[in-house]
């Protein structure tokens, strides 16, 4: 039986010395084992404070996440940070092997098993080098076989591409899918770019500007595997993109209004 | 800091034709390597013509070629290099008794909020006391013997260490935790896969600092008590006036400092591999 992962009435505020800042109102979300869901907001709704809460980084200050995916002695979770989440001591084999040494897997098992992302994210050449002499995509692929390598059943993604130019995201995205397409884990995969969810997703969740609520949730059904350069030029992506953008739009568009008038006062 | 023995002009390659060396087109690494050796130098040659000219009185500083001659004739007949030996070691023990304790005291209170909370009264109370002025308290404790030389010695790299190492731990940025955290981290892998090696490209800056300390209070300490060693040499020779004896001495401590800090550096390199050069 395929296993889900629950979100039921997770809300939270954050206590402020300028008063409380609410950050999620309840939110109801139900994620299947397998999928890829992108979730999409403004600045500041919330997302990333949703995403920690279901990396077990933070606790909601009401609600709970369920979890009823298997995982078979293997970890539940990895998260995929931002690029300076590498650590800048250990080299591209050592970061990748990192989360393995921790569950005290012997060096051999471990660095093969490392070894095997490298070889998919085209990092082998780089396995002795350390971050500083990598580039900012070389980097964030790192992140991504670290996370991979452990081999969880659900991965966790905070904006991870944000930082990298457009063409490196390009071809990092490309990378990711190649991981992930077939490897039957679910991804729950933060973004401000509304392209790079239809791209990456299932599934494309619009958060509202803050407090952050769910706003509406769109299933992408473009054909596995995807090509991310070949989606630039496909009709039914635009079709989607527009879709959402409209939704999108509307929650920008308030979010600015109340900043206009927080001004003005 | 580092000195290598630099190879004043790009060698040319028997296949290439050799071009002219330019200046004004040096690398920054063939411009370090050539002024390690022409700006000592040109300090020498207007010292050496100086004290020919009378510029300077010749009885005060000699000039360097005079210098020269009194380091070979003490390193003959002086025991010169068993003096340096003597300062050499006093400065090694009393680095190593100041660095790993300070070092291990940081690092606790670093990870510890209680060790932090009893510990700081402490170091703020001694830290900014000038530390030759506890040394006649440390001689009433110790006696007027070795132990409380490299004890004075010692102090300037403790203090150094603690302060930095704690810095240094208090400092690592939080994103590594919490890395070390989402992957299940135990307290043993957060130590000594994370905390440390986070540290210690800061650590090993305080260890740099200490090796400088270190040598002033071996100096120190060999003024005031001492009946050998570099600094004993420097002191006695001005006593009874034989100034360029007293130079040759500061020169020699010079050059055994060059050394220890090209050491230092080097060392730094292979502990922190991962840290970029900077020069």
């Amino acid at each position: 039986m395929p296993g889900e992962i629950h979100v039921r009435g997770v809300t939270k505020t954050f206590v402020g010395v300028h008063g409380d800042v609410r950050a999620l109102d309840p939110i109801d979300l139900t994620i299947p084992e397998g999928q890829f869901l992108c979730i999409v907001g403004p600045s500041g709704c919330g997302k990333t404070t949703l995403l920690r809460i279901i990396a077990g980084l933070e606790q909601p200050t009401g609600g709970a996440v369920d979890f009823t995916i298997g995982h078979n002695g293997k970890p539940l979770r990895s998260v995929v940070f931002q690029e300076q989440g590498i650590f800048p001591w250990m080299n591209v084999l050592q970061n990748t092997a990192f989360g393995l040494k921790v569950r005290g897997i012997g060096r051999n098992e471990r660095e093969a098993q490392a070894r095997a992302y490298l070889d998919m994210l085209g990092l082998t050449p780089f396995a002795d080098a350390y971050p500083r002499q990598l580039s900012g995509g070389m980097r964030q692929r790192v992140n991504i076989g670290r996370a991979f390598a452990n081999d969880p059943a659900i991965l966790l993604m905070d904006e991870p591409l944000a930082s990298l130019d457009e063409q490196t995201k390009l071809l990092v995205q490309d990378d990711l899918l190649r991981v992930w397409e077939g490897s039957h884990k679910t991804v729950v995969y933060i973004t401000h770019s509304l392209d790079e969810a239809i791209v990456l997703g299932d599934r494309v969740i619009v958060m509202t500007a803050r407090p952050g609520k769910l706003k509406s949730v769109v299933d992408i059904d473009l054909p596995r595997p995807r090509n991310v350069l070949d989606m630039q030029s496909n009709a039914a992506f635009f079709d989607v993109r527009s879709r959402i953008w409209t939704a999108l739009r509307e929650e920008v568009l308030t979010l600015r209004e109340r900043e206009v008038v927080t001004d003005a006062v | 800091m580092q000195f290598r023995v630099p190879s004043v002009a790009p060698a040319p390659r028997a296949s290439e034709p050799a071009k002219p060396f330019n200046i004004r087109k040096m690398t920054p690494l063939q411009r370090d390597r050539l002024m390690v050796v022409v700006s000592p130098l040109a300090v020498l040659i207007f010292w050496e013509f100086a004290a020919r000219t009378n510029l300077v009185d010749r009885r005060i500083l000699a000039p360097p070629t005079v210098i020269a001659a009194t380091i070979w004739q003490l390193i003959q007949t002086g025991g010169l290099l068993n003096q340096a030996g003597t300062t050499l070691s006093r400065f090694a023990v009393g680095f190593v008794l100041g660095t790993i304790p300070g070092t291990l005291i940081g690092l606790a209170m670093g990870i510890s909020p209680w060790t932090r909370s009893i510990v700081q009264p402490l170091v703020t109370a001694f830290y900014p006391l000038p530390r030759i002025a506890l040394f006649p308290i440390i001689l009433i404790l110790v006696g007027l013997n070795e132990t409380s030389n490299v004890i004075m010695i010692s102090l300037g790299p403790l203090f150094t260490m603690i302060i930095t190492t704690m810095a240094a731990v208090l400092n690592v940025e939080p994103i590594y935790k919490e890395v070390a955290n989402s992957f299940g981290a135990r307290p043993r892998d957060m130590y000594f896969d994370v905390m440390f090696p986070a540290a210690l490209p800061v650590i090993m800056g305080g260890v740099k600092l200490s090796v400088g300390l270190a040598l002033l209070n071996t100096v120190a300490v060999e003024f005031l008590v001492a009946d050998n060693g570099i600094g004993h040499l420097i002191w006695n020779s001005w006593t009874t006036l034989s100034i360029s004896q007293s130079v040759a001495g500061l020169v020699t401590a010079g050059i055994l400092g060059s050394a220890i800090f090209t050491i230092a550096g080097a060392i730094e390199k292979r502990v922190v591999p991962w840290v970029p050069d900077q020069r």
